[in-house]
């Protein structure tokens, strides 16, 4: 199952980059479930470092990708992304965590078009880690405690630099 | 109503003459193309401040096209294609509310580059029309008015000074200062202190740094940063002389038979086209949008431009060259908790080199790597090979990256040398989403630029491994940095050969003087703010002695 998915994801990558196919700009249940999924294997819970659900990454990411800074490219990516992803391994969220692992790994080192969707994955994770908790992720602080870093004052008060 | 004065933009060439034609009674109308911000507004919010264009155009909206030499010819590349952002801030004060304030003369030979050096082959080098002397007095006065920290130290190739002291004492510093300093004696190099454009102690309504740990790329929270607006344009305001039209993009300079400017015209944030009258119009957009206004406003009387019937706007663009090297640090060189104590500053510089027997060599400002913890965590998305990383690897990485190491960086300046393929231009193709030509800039740099760059790099890897540091890397580029820009309208007594004269007055056009960095010739190897500021007092000056005679 998994090298005929593989197979059909590498074609599917074929046909994004060789055609402009509209595809609907909306994350749908299923991507959400499979974006967490994928969140917290590239950020997994460590004896340090907290996991995407704990600092919440898929909230930050649903809160902030329509807002107008964020880049469409981007946003593209990540939601066309990851229903092509679906479309390319529809068991994935009936797969053990391992399994899930596994095929994460796998595919960023194989396929260019995975590896850009997990890559932008975790630029904005990373953003979702470390941002300010006022943009939904970083909850409680906790990225910002795990690695010890000094706050800079006066915190934001308002998101994306509005006026006071 | 017909102000006195129209200035255009508020950043650091903008800030003195609002500050000074203001104060002796002129109405001056201020055209800021972004929106009024103050102190209370701004936070250490690095989303905001470093990764959303909020304090800066959307590319996609409003770009530039950046033209290098590929392939054996020149080709454009707009700029919403690599992020490559040339706009450095579009709020009142511009891009002097987000700068480091890493403030450096020139020294004496700057302003005689060429009789000093020669010119060499494929080079536009020329003497300034004025001198260090004539500088001298303005530098000083931006020291007490903007505000200058640090501490005067002796060195080969020190500017005379008219003060003994700097008006604010040096900012703290991070131990690691003491490994700088034992190492430069071992390497028998003569550090220095940096100067800041950052107040250590109150000035008035401006209270003194809070060490916030977030500095370069953040608006300051308590006005001890020297921008225009917290150091001059809010004194100003208090003159009641002062009116600032924000989010007004200035797109046209309309101007009468007699080749004087008459109006402004600007799109207010609604798009609606606006103009403003006055005796005195004075540009001061940041060089690279300066050229690209004179450009962009023909007509009969100027067919190529405001004051370019000479057709030099725009030519010898400069930024600067050089490059940045980093080393990693942990407790085999510092106590953890000294080499990681946060706010406090480095403040070292280098400038054993800004001279050499054979060419002009540069400085090295060493500093930090900046606080932003998104930025920084986003370095161990990658290793050495490329392969992306993720899982416990990425966390790991991260970890050990922010608790048990830090970064320094070296910056090096070096001049850019002024040449035929480093320029700005527009090109109707290229149009903004208002329809108006986007400015080109043609990124050409001369080959001694590069070879005076690496030179220094030598000598500044030999800090890094006295030191003891580790991943030393550098990267060398001819490549300008966007947030140094210069030239475009040079200045000096020959109206054949630049645009403005020595008062920064255009040649053509009698009630035009431009006051960012386009007037100089050649930028020295120094960050230009310090003399954006000094030149646009030494203009304001001028402007308040020959009101009368310059208005006629």
């Amino acid at each position: 199952m998994k090298r005929r998915t593989f197979i059909k994801f590498s074609t599917i990558t074929t046909i994004l980059f060789s055609s402009n196919i509209t595809i609907a700009r909306t994350i749908t249940n299923d991507s959400l479930f499979v974006l967490d999924e994928v969140l917290n294997i590239i950020f997994p819970k460590t004896s340090t470092m907290p996991s995407a659900k704990e600092f919440k990454a898929l909230e930050y990411l649903v809160v902030n990708i329509s807002h107008k800074t964020f880049d469409n490219d981007d946003k593209s990516l990540i939601i066309d992304g990851t229903k092509d992803f679906i479309k390319a391994f529809p068991n994935f969220l009936n797969l053990n965590n391992q399994e899930k692992k596994e095929l994460i790994f796998r595919i960023i080192k194989t396929n260019n078009y995975a590896k850009s969707w997990v890559s932008k994955l975790s630029y904005y994770g990373i953003e979702a880690m470390f941002s300010d908790p006022i943009y939904g992720g970083n909850s409680n602080q906790i990225g910002w405690i795990s690695i010890n870093h000094n706050i800079g004052y006066p915190r934001p008060s308002k998101t994306y630099g509005q006026k006071i | 109503m017909i102000y006195d004065v129209c200035v255009i933009g508020s950043g650091a060439g903008a800030g003195p003459i609002i500050y000074e034609l203001s104060k002796i009674g002129l109405k001056v109308c201020v055209l800021e193309k972004g929106d009024i911000y103050n102190e209370k507004d701004f936070s250490k919010d690095e989303i905001a401040l470093v990764r959303r264009p909020i304090y800066t155009p959307k590319l996609k909206d409003e770009y530039h096209t950046i033209e290098e030499f590929i392939d054996g010819s020149w080709q454009k590349f707009p700029t919403y294609e690599t992020a490559w952002s040339f706009w450095n801030g579009n709020l009142l004060g511009g891009s002097s509310n987000f700068m480091s304030g890493y403030f450096h003369r020139l020294k004496p030979n700057d302003f005689r580059l060429a009789s000093t050096y020669g010119i060499p082959e494929n080079s536009n080098i020329v003497d300034w029309p004025i001198s260090y002397d004539d500088m001298e007095k303005y530098y000083e006065k931006v020291e007490r008015v903007v505000g200058v920290s640090g501490e005067v130290q002796e060195y080969e190739f020190m500017e005379p000074r008219s003060t003994k002291d700097f008006p604010y004492p040096a900012l703290q510093e991070n131990k690691i200062v003491n490994l700088i300093d034992k190492a430069c004696e071992d390497l028998n190099y003569k550090v220095i202190k940096t100067p800041r454009a950052i107040i250590s102690k109150q000035k008035e309504h401006r209270n003194p740094c809070y060490y916030s740990n977030y500095c370069g790329s953040y608006a300051c929270s308590s006005g001890a940063k020297g921008s225009s607006r917290a150091s001059l344009i809010k004194d100003a305001l208090l003159t009641n002389n002062v009116t600032i039209i924000p989010n007004a993009f200035v797109i046209k300079l309309n101007t009468s038979k007699d080749k004087k400017i008459t109006s402004a015209v600007y799109l207010s944030k609604n798009e609606n086209k606006k103009e403003i009258k006055a005796k005195l119009f004075v540009l001061a957009a940041q060089a690279v949008e300066s050229s690209r206004l004179l450009l962009n406003s023909k007509d009969e009387n100027f067919p190529f431009g405001v004051a370019n019937n000479s057709k030099n706007v725009g030519k010898n663009f400069l930024s600067s060259s050089g490059g940045i090297l980093s080393a990693t640090f942990d407790e085999t060189n510092l106590p953890l908790e000294d080499l990681l104590a946060s706010g406090l500053f480095v403040n070292r510089s280098l400038m054993d080199w800004y001279y050499n027997e054979k060419f002009k060599g540069g400085t090295v400002d060493i500093l930090f790597e900046h606080a932003n913890p998104i930025r920084r965590a986003s370095f161990a998305r990658w290793d050495e090979n490329s392969e992306l990383v993720i899982g416990e690897e990425l966390q790991n990485k991260i970890y050990n990256n922010f608790t048990k190491t830090r970064t320094l960086n070296m910056e090096i300046f070096t001049d850019w040398t002024p040449n035929d393929n480093s320029f700005i231009s527009v090109d109707e193709k290229y149009k903004d989403k208002y329809g108006i030509p986007v400015a080109n800039i043609r990124i050409g740099a001369h080959k001694q630029d590069l070879e005076a760059a690496n030179f220094i790099k030598e000598k500044a890897i030999k800090l890094f491994e006295k030191m003891g540091g580790k991943n030393i890397v550098s990267d060398i580029s001819a490549l300008p940095s966007s947030n140094l820009q210069a030239g475009g309208c040079r200045f000096g007594d020959n109206a054949k050969t630049s645009v403005l004269n020595k008062y920064c007055q255009a040649h053509e056009v009698s009630n035009l003087f431009v006051t960012d960095g386009s007037f100089m010739p050649t930028g020295g190897s120094v960050p230009f703010t310090w003399t954006i500021y000094a030149n646009s007092f030494r203009v304001a000056d001028y402007i308040k002695d020959n009101w009368k005679n310059i208005i006629i």
